[in-house]
């Protein structure tokens, strides 16, 4: 590279279109959203007025904001998945190292999910949880059902992650321990931990990020209901924006505050591909 | 506790416990394909069984080996084809013209997207300008802002632009990636220089290079980045759901929900519709397993 010190002035034309294409539709579109969470915006009219904080203030503190509750059920569905879906996922990919037969069969049914439609996979647990009792009908176990689909979606990708990592601990690790007469429990704790260290913390990360977000399963099995149970921020974003006229301005005043509280796991991730050293060369 | 964890009887209950975690992703599939088969009666009656109930083994060797007659049973097998549900959900649900929309969706923002990302990521990886740190660093950035922050203003753009409701405006914002272009980039950086210093002595063009050399040698890349971004187009619901109203562009997605709506009664029909749409992807993903980056390990040198 040092070799030529010569600026390439064309390179900007290579960029241009994936760059302009990007930040439009990511950081303009932002810039956009935080300008219209300030306006009393109505797409169909085309205009409104400026109105300040008035938008938060109404997600906020407004008597008829779902906000909170959307919150809370929201929060829920995250944590109910990330338990369940380390629980089950860093489980399987140890035993799956253990069982050393079939292992292609079990990566090829475990990542199913992974390539299946959101909207399809919901149909069905739609009718499987109507099976199961009428889960979706109870506002008492909604919100579980669609967190326990949102784990059987998540759980071969995260399942296949950890395989990888657990694939680049060295195998003398292992060796010296059991020559110092450690047990697999130690071994467990002590070594394989540490090592997935790394892998655990970007699915963690990646799984509250995307959990937070869940809307595809609220809008095809429940729609937010019974009785707001499974009522969560995204949803509620989207029918502000888009089935109620008027509200975009306060649709997007929520966005922006799911943006915030997302935002806390998007800095622990930009901290982490920082010191994976994945920003350099 | 120890004598859980080695040897053969370790295997062992780690092979009953992955066969048992199967069953649970294989199980849903399964239900699927089994009730889109059934009848609406059948359904109806026997939601729980995987073979509808007029192929069950039992009935079926009644038939055929027993002899023995049953118009009822029969008229039923005649009746209801096993494909009928498919069938029906083509022709009045309308299916095909959701998968080919999905098809072609998936197929425009997979090559356009991999044509820029492709021209972004080269610039980023083997060209000098001033500013190329700052904008990459911006391109990065973009990566983590969460798509529920964008879906409001992106419509609005789209909007402003007059593109809604029209295909233009479901593929536009699919058309390049922060992180198609991050991934292409770590993958040039890779490719050995002196390749490319050899087909400038040779007179190569900067286009010629990345059109002649570098892309041919980066096809691991492009082949599990463009399945990536065909599945993540296929498979894409709330950003179409929002941009279209006219049902004649609904993908398959959309599709599916509006097909659900209309048919609410019909199960084994929307599962019918449902398995047609998610099997494309399932084929296509195996297909092209043995084609995806293990590792970046061909150079093209022997050292």
């Amino acid at each position: 590279m040092k070799k030529r010190s010569r600026v390439d002035w064309g390179a900007y034309l290579y960029i241009a279109p994936a760059f302009l294409l990007t930040t439009v539709f990511s950081l303009f579109s932002m810039g956009v959203s935080f300008w219209t969470s300030l306006h009393n915006w109505d797409p169909f009219r085309g205009g409104g007025d400026f109105v300040g904080m008035d938008n938060y203030r109404r997600v906020l503190t407004g008597t008829d904001s779902v906000f909170w509750v959307a919150l809370r059920n929201t929060t829920l569905y995250v944590v109910m998945v990330l338990v369940g879906m380390i629980g089950t996922a860093l489980p399987l990919a140890l035993l799956c190292r253990k069982a050393k037969y079939l292992q292609g069969l079990f990566r090829t049914l475990y990542f199913l999910p992974s390539i299946t439609p959101g909207v399809v996979v919901s149909l069905i647990f739609y009718q499987l949880f109507g099976l199961w009792g009428q889960l979706l009908d109870k506002s008492t176990t909604a919100l579980v059902a669609i967190a326990m689909m949102g784990i059987w979606s998540s759980m071969g990708y995260n399942m296949l992650l950890f395989l990888a990592g657990l694939n680049e601990i060295p195998i003398d690790f292992y060796e010296a321990a059991r020559i110092d007469g450690a047990n697999s429990v130690t071994e467990f704790w002590h070594i394989t931990i540490p090592f997935l260290r790394n892998t655990l913390v970007f699915v963690i990360v990646m799984t509250i990020i995307g959990a937070y977000q869940v809307f595809t399963s609220v809008y095809v099995m429940t729609g937010g209901g019974p009785e707001r149970s499974t009522q969560v921020l995204a949803f509620d974003i989207f029918m502000n924006a888009f089935s109620v006229s008027g509200q975009m301005g306060y649709a997007s005043a929520a966005a922006w505050l799911l943006f915030l509280v997302i935002g806390v796991f998007v800095f622990i991730q930009m901290r982490l591909m920082r010191s994976q050293r994945i920003y350099d060369e | 506790m120890s004598f859980i964890t080695k040897g053969k009887f370790g295997t062992a209950l780690a092979l009953v416990v992955m066969c048992i975690g199967a069953w649970v992703m294989a199980f849903p599939y399964l239900f699927a394909i089994g009730s889109s088969v059934k009848s609406r009666s059948e359904f109806a009656k026997d939601r729980y069984s995987l073979i509808p109930p007029r192929y069950q083994p039992t009935k079926l060797w009644n038939v055929y080996v027993n002899g023995k007659s049953d118009p009822e049973h029969a008229e039923q097998l005649q009746k209801w084809y096993p494909t009928r549900n498919y069938v029906e959900a083509v022709v009045y649900g309308g299916i095909d013209r959701f998968l080919c929309n999905s098809f072609l969706y998936a197929v425009i923002i997979t090559s356009v997207s991999l044509f820029f990302n492709t021209l972004a990521a080269y610039a980023f990886a083997r060209m000098k300008f001033p500013g190329r740190e700052v904008l990459f660093n911006t391109l990065l950035a973009t990566m983590m802002i969460p798509s529920v922050v964008t879906l409001i203003p992106q419509f609005l753009v789209i909007q402003k632009i007059g593109l809604v409701d029209h295909w233009l405006g479901v593929v536009l914002p699919g058309f390049a990636g922060a992180f198609g272009i991050f991934l292409l980039r770590q993958f040039f950086l890779n490719i050995p220089m002196e390749l490319e210093n050899a087909a400038r002595l040779d007179g190569c063009s900067r286009w010629g290079i990345l059109w002649l050399i570098i892309v041919p040698l980066s096809k691991p890349a492009l082949i599990t980045l463009g399945l990536f971004t065909f599945m993540g187009a296929w498979n894409s619901f709330e950003w179409p759901l929002v941009v279209l109203s006219n049902e004649n562009y609904y993908p398959l997605t959309v599709g599916l929900a509006l097909f659900r709506d209309q048919n609410g009664q019909d199960w084994p029909r929307v599962l019918a519709a449902g398995v047609m749409g998610s099997a494309p992807l399932i084929v296509l993903f195996y297909l092209a397993q043995k084609f995806l980056v293990g590792g970046i390990s061909l150079s093209g040198m022997k050292t």
